[in-house]
């Protein structure tokens, strides 16, 4: 363990660049330099080849097709692109969208941005274990219902929505349907065709790949048609003008061609870790509380709540573990976790969380320093005098 | 004998123009037989989108489905719309007596540039 730096423990925040991954992109910055869609030269050629590569390396994790791949600046473009792009595109003859209150912010805001537009959005509530309610789902959707926006893994508190089932829903209903898989991608498995899935969003910095690149992928069959986020060259089928990042896509294409290699094995090491963190937690401070459900969940995460702590408190003490607070800091104010609020936690309890990340990296000591850490911080924070 | 079947181009002005449409040609071959303003710049070899036509919503559930490679180069056209076709894709049936549809303000020929 490095003395010098925090235990990173934020992985849903982001990843580290697997360094395998930014081996493979290193030629391609200077040597092997290229615009993918320069037709004349060679430089040009050798560039798309790169990209296509990534392109089919990115389309086997998640059993699409290469050309149903869409590259994007990251999911946050992705989640706009999918769902503005969608309704955009269908909005005339169908102008009703579904999404969960749980979702990400990019994916609530381009939900209100098309309200803003005059589309009608449902937002569906979550169970108190974070998951979708199928028969809400259903009920739902209506006669002008085009698209409905279910995020694969949630960000904060790590559980797996029914993907399967709501794309089953879906295709029954004749409703496209989009899931943000930015948490999903790499960490479980995902078949677009098993999943009925129509569009879904990556993100590569999310599992080892590098900041500033991520995807979209559009169905083909049936078609899903989308209005450009904005207007270039036509480059990606015409639903995402501007140059490739050469470096940026060979990245998230080993990146993902890592994750499927070694998603079995790195869920297998993940879950022992987490569970070694749980029960350490567990054992060790009282009225420690998991949010979310306790099976349905990535390994990855933990989001605990420590009843009348301060989460912000609890994070200003934690100096050398990297984890995230269960807030979110607006402008204004610092507010507690609309995710934790909607699971039916009350502002004082959701003030109290942390979400723990736990990745490749991780190690065992790391857990075992990261519980040692916490057990005496929220000590001392619930022996501490109330601030007045 | 019954007349031959017609079908009506709209253009991007308003104007309607209705026309003789002989059965088995293209929307494509009807355009230019009878100076519509189409471009139709591959002439019929679906490499280019700029025979791109918007079908009236009640005749576009009577056309057969496009195919895979319709469906790629519409993706490149300009001003999709939900009932979007490629006039080189349609083929004059008994059926289709009587068909309208609007020519796009503006196509973009994929072939050049």
């Amino acid at each position: 363990m490095d003395k010098a730096k925090p235990v990173y423990l934020d992985y849903q925040a982001t990843t580290p660049a697997d360094p395998r991954v930014v081996e493979a992109m290193m030629p391609y910055f200077h040597d092997q330099f290229g615009n993918p869609h320069s037709r004349g030269h060679s430089f040009g050629w050798r560039a798309e080849e790169a990209v296509e590569r990534a392109r089919e390396q990115i389309a086997a994790l998640i059993g699409a097709e290469a050309r149903e791949i869409v590259f994007t600046s990251g999911a946050t473009e992705a989640n706009n692109l999918a769902i503005k792009g969608a309704a955009r595109f269908y909005g005339q003859k169908k102008n009703h969208v579904i999404t969960a209150v749980t979702e990400h912010k990019c994916v609530l805001e381009s939900c209100a941005q098309l309200e803003r537009e005059g589309f009608q959005v449902t937002y569906l509530p979550v169970q108190s274990n974070g998951l979708l309610d199928l028969e809400a789902l259903k009920a739902a959707i209506k006669e002008n219902t085009c698209l409905v926006s279910v995020m694969a893994v949630n960000n904060e508190i790590g559980v797996i929505q029914p993907v399967a089932e709501i794309g089953a829903v879906c295709r029954a209903a004749g409703v496209f349907f989009h899931t943000d898989a930015a948490q999903a991608a790499g960490k479980i498995p995902l078949d677009v065709a098993a999943m009925n899935i129509d569009l879904m969003s990556i993100s590569g910095h999310k599992f080892y790949g590098p900041m500033g690149v991520g995807v979209l992928y559009v169905r083909r069959r049936p078609r899903v048609r989308l209005v450009p986020l904005f207007d270039g060259g036509g480059q990606e089928r015409g639903f995402r003008s501007g140059t490739l990042p050469l470096p940026l896509c060979v990245g998230l294409g080993k990146a993902a061609a890592l994750a499927q290699a070694e998603m079995a094995e790195e869920g297998e090491r993940l879950t022992i870790l987490r569970n070694r963190l749980l029960k350490g937690l567990r054992e060790r401070i009282p009225e420690a509380a998991l949010n979310g459900d306790p099976d349905t969940r990535i390994p990855g995460n933990i989001n605990m709540s420590f009843a009348g702590i301060d989460g912000e408190a609890l994070l200003a003490g934690l100096k050398n573990i990297a984890v995230s607070s269960g807030s979110a800091c607006t402008s204004a104010s610092i507010e507690p976790s609309y995710v934790l609020k909607a699971l039916g936690l009350d502002d004082a309890l959701a003030r109290s969380s942390l979400r723990i990340g736990l990745g490749r990296f991780t190690t065992e000591t790391e857990i075992d320093f990261a519980i040692g850490e916490i057990e005496k911080q929220v000590e001392a924070l619930r022996q501490a005098p109330a601030a007045e | 004998m019954s007349d031959s079947p017609k079908m009506t181009f709209i253009e991007p002005n308003g104007t309607r123009r209705e026309v003789k449409a002989p059965l088995g040609h293209s929307v494509l071959e009807i355009a230019f037989d009878n100076d519509i303003d189409i471009e139709g710049a591959c002439e019929g070899s679906m490499a280019c989108s700029t025979c791109h036509v918007i079908v009236d919503a009640d005749w576009y559930e009577k056309l057969p489905p496009a195919s895979e490679e319709e469906n790629d180069m519409l993706d490149l056209a300009l001003g999709l719309t939900g009932t979007s076709r490629l006039g080189c894709q349609i083929d004059i049936t008994e059926e289709l007596d009587g068909l309208v549809v609007t020519l796009p303000q503006d196509t973009h020929n994929w072939q050049s540039g």
